[in-house]
């Protein structure tokens, strides 16, 4: 049985839907990231772990136990916020301290936990600092001490790095991953940061209006979407509108291009059917026209604007009236210009083949 | 001020003297032997300030008034601030209706406050009617604005909700999470309130004169008193009223100050300081 159980979690404002009939197991020592759109009820569901709403319907279990109804101090867990809401009268050390006074430990104990946690978080020699002195950063490194000071049962994150700048951002991600391992603490991560949720995550649960769209691995998500919110939402991704021209032999008609797909479409869908095919950008090549290539889809293209991204420049382009999407390394940039024409190349095993539906 | 603009000076010129001339010339017209006659004081004396502390009422009046003025304060810090956090976290949406309730003592005149209040304790179990604690209670109500405005700015300043669910999560119960967490974090707006409040009391003469007349009397009531007879005895009462406001500002600033040292303590600082003007004009 795994540690913590979400069972047919309702919760609705009026006539809104924020949470609907969300369900999730949680082992323990597993770090799950809630990921979605603002409004997508991520941030509900974890103030209802966390006892600050109470649902109109469903159960929260704690290692078997229901704790549906008990309020939020009587249930053990650390909560970390966006906003840090460390308390601005005390000092670091205060703020680790608060959990433990609370629970009624000796100063001796207090004093070396306080210690430790703040070591840990690294800041052992900011300890007389108040909220004010430090920065974003710390006060969430702060914040996280405090947090797990009262050794939680579960740790909850609520965008705890969205109000940081991107830096900080990526070193205290994997801080907060790396302190988690270390203590195998049972975590919930809610971020509307893809990539944030991708790079620390066992699994993800990707949300939207209110609804689970997909729950795995960060690589399943991003690699098998299983709906076209997740596909779309996570990564970037050219998307071809297509009809299925011949679904066994896995070739799809877009416009005025034939795509193959390289699987048999006969099982999921007949042939005239409206369907979506996506191709990530990573997955394509860009051959210069007139070069000789092998792919299975070859289609002559015009660039339209190189972006450089970093490791990556980014190239928007045009096939017969539909945008595409690619990333090349940057090292190659020297063989684009804007206006070009170019060979879009990619295998039909890239293609990711869904039913055509509105978002 | 590099280019003088006339009219800005003299406005502010005529502002300052508006404000302080007449402070002034009631400390002036209080060490003077007589300023009825000439331009100047004929001379200065301290005897209207002997005759003033000679007085054997003179203690008896200041007591009551400290003891209304500290009375109310704790009254109000009482019934006001758990409401106004309890409002502020949980039902934000009464939050219009509590700004309304809480003006609504500048709407009423005091005499008509006073009147309804005799009524209506004047018969029944509760017999509070022209007792001391029946004034502090309607001085709850009369100074409602004083105390709520500032405490209410202070919950709104510092994210009350967030700081609750952080101390909840942490397993400190609501009572725990008010005095240890809100209370601390509040205490500028508290303060200034509770000092609003004390300067208020100490010089109101209206509602003491209607509820409990001379069974009680007040500072203020005294000072009318003297008004009758000799102005100038008056004017030394005034300059001693202006002086406990002032003390008390001063008290609370060092208080407040040692008791939430450091980036606190620099707010409190801060907004007292803003208050005591305003102070000043009260008494």
């Amino acid at each position: 049985m795994s540690y913590l159980d979400l069972e047919g979690l309702v919760k609705t404002y009026g006539e809104v839907d924020a949470v609907s009939d969300f369900n999730l197991a949680v082992d323990k020592g597993e770090f799950i990231s809630l990921l979605g759109p603002s409004g997508c009820g991520k941030t509900t569901t974890l103030r209802i772990i966390a006892g600050f709403e109470t649902p109109n319907r469903g159960t929260v279990r704690l290692d078997g136990e229901d704790i549906t109804q008990v309020p939020p101090h009587h249930r053990g867990m650390g909560m970390v916020f966006q906003s840090y809401a460390l308390f601005p009268n005390m000092t670091a050390w205060g703020n680790v301290a608060f959990g433990l006074r609370v629970s009624k430990r000796t100063a001796g104990q207090i004093d070396q936990r306080v210690q430790e946690l703040l070591e840990l978080v690294g800041l052992a020699d900011a300890s007389q600092k108040y909220p004010a002195e430090l920065s974003g950063g710390q006060q969430q490194r702060v914040a996280l001490a405090r947090a797990l000071a009262i050794e939680p049962k579960v740790l909850l994150l609520d965008e705890p790095l969205s109000a940081l700048d991107a830096v900080v951002r990526v070193s205290l991600r994997q801080e907060i991953r790396r302190i988690q391992s270390q203590l195998g603490i049972t975590t919930v991560y809610v971020t509307h940061d893809q990539e944030e949720a991708l790079s620390i995550s066992d699994r993800v649960v990707v949300m939207r209006k209110a609804e689970i769209e997909q729950i795995g691995t960060p690589i399943e998500i991003y690699t098998s979407p299983k709906t076209l919110f997740v596909a779309t939402f996570i990564g970037t991704t050219t998307k071809f509108d297509a009809v299925v021209a011949d679904g066994r032999s896995g070739r799809v008609r877009a416009g005025e291009i034939d795509l193959a797909v390289g699987q048999d479409l006969s099982r999921a869908f007949s042939d005239g059917d409206s369907v979506s095919v996506f191709v990530r950008p990573e997955a394509i090549r860009i051959a210069q026209a007139g070069e000789t290539v092998q792919a299975d889809n070859i289609l002559p293209a015009t660039l339209e604007s190189v972006t450089l991204l970093g490791p990556v420049i980014r190239l928007s382009l045009t096939c017969s009236g539909m945008s595409l999407v690619a990333d090349v390394n940057t090292s190659e940039r020297s063989r684009f210009a804007r206006g070009e024409d170019v060979l879009v190349c990619f295998q039909a095993g890239a293609c990711r083949v869904m039913p055509k539906q509105e978002i | 001020m590099k280019n003088r603009n006339p009219a800005g000076t003299v406005s502010i010129l005529l502002f300052l003297g508006y404000m302080f001339l007449p402070i002034l010339a009631t400390y002036i017209f209080s060490v003077a032997v007589r300023w009825d006659r000439s331009i100047l004081p004929e001379g200065l004396t301290l005897d209207w300030y002997r005759t003033a502390f000679q007085d054997r009422w003179f203690l008896i009046v200041f007591t009551h008034s400290i003891t209304l003025s500290a009375a109310t304060v704790l009254t109000s810090v009482v019934l006001i601030v758990p409401t106004a956090y309890w409002v502020h976290l949980r039902l934000p949406k009464a939050l219009p209706l509590l700004n309304l309730i809480s003006t609504l003592p500048f709407a009423i005149p005091a005499v008509v406050l006073a009147l309804g209040l005799i009524k209506l304790y004047g018969q029944g179990p509760l017999q509070l009617a022209r007792t001391p604690p029946m004034l502090v209670l309607a001085y709850v109500i009369f100074t409602l604005p004083f105390m709520y405005r500032p405490v209410a700015s202070s919950l709104e300043a510092v994210d009350v909700r967030r700081l609750t669910e952080a101390a909840q999560s942490l397993g400190a119960s609501w009572p725990r999470t008010l005095v240890q967490v809100i209370l601390p974090n509040i205490m500028p707006g508290i303060l200034s309130g509770g000092l609003l409040v004390f300067a208020t009391v100490f010089g109101e003469f209206t509602l003491a004169t209607l509820l409990v007349g001379a069974r009680y009397k007040t500072f203020p009531m005294q000072l009318v008193y003297y008004t009758r007879r000799d102005g100038r005895i008056a004017s030394a009462y005034s300059v001693i009223s202006f002086t406990v406001a002032w003390v008390t500002s001063l008290i609370i600033l060092w208080v407040a100050t040692w008791g939430t040292r450091r980036s606190a303590g620099r707010g409190v600082q801060g907004e007292l300081a803003s208050q005591q003007a305003s102070v000043g004009g009260t008494v």
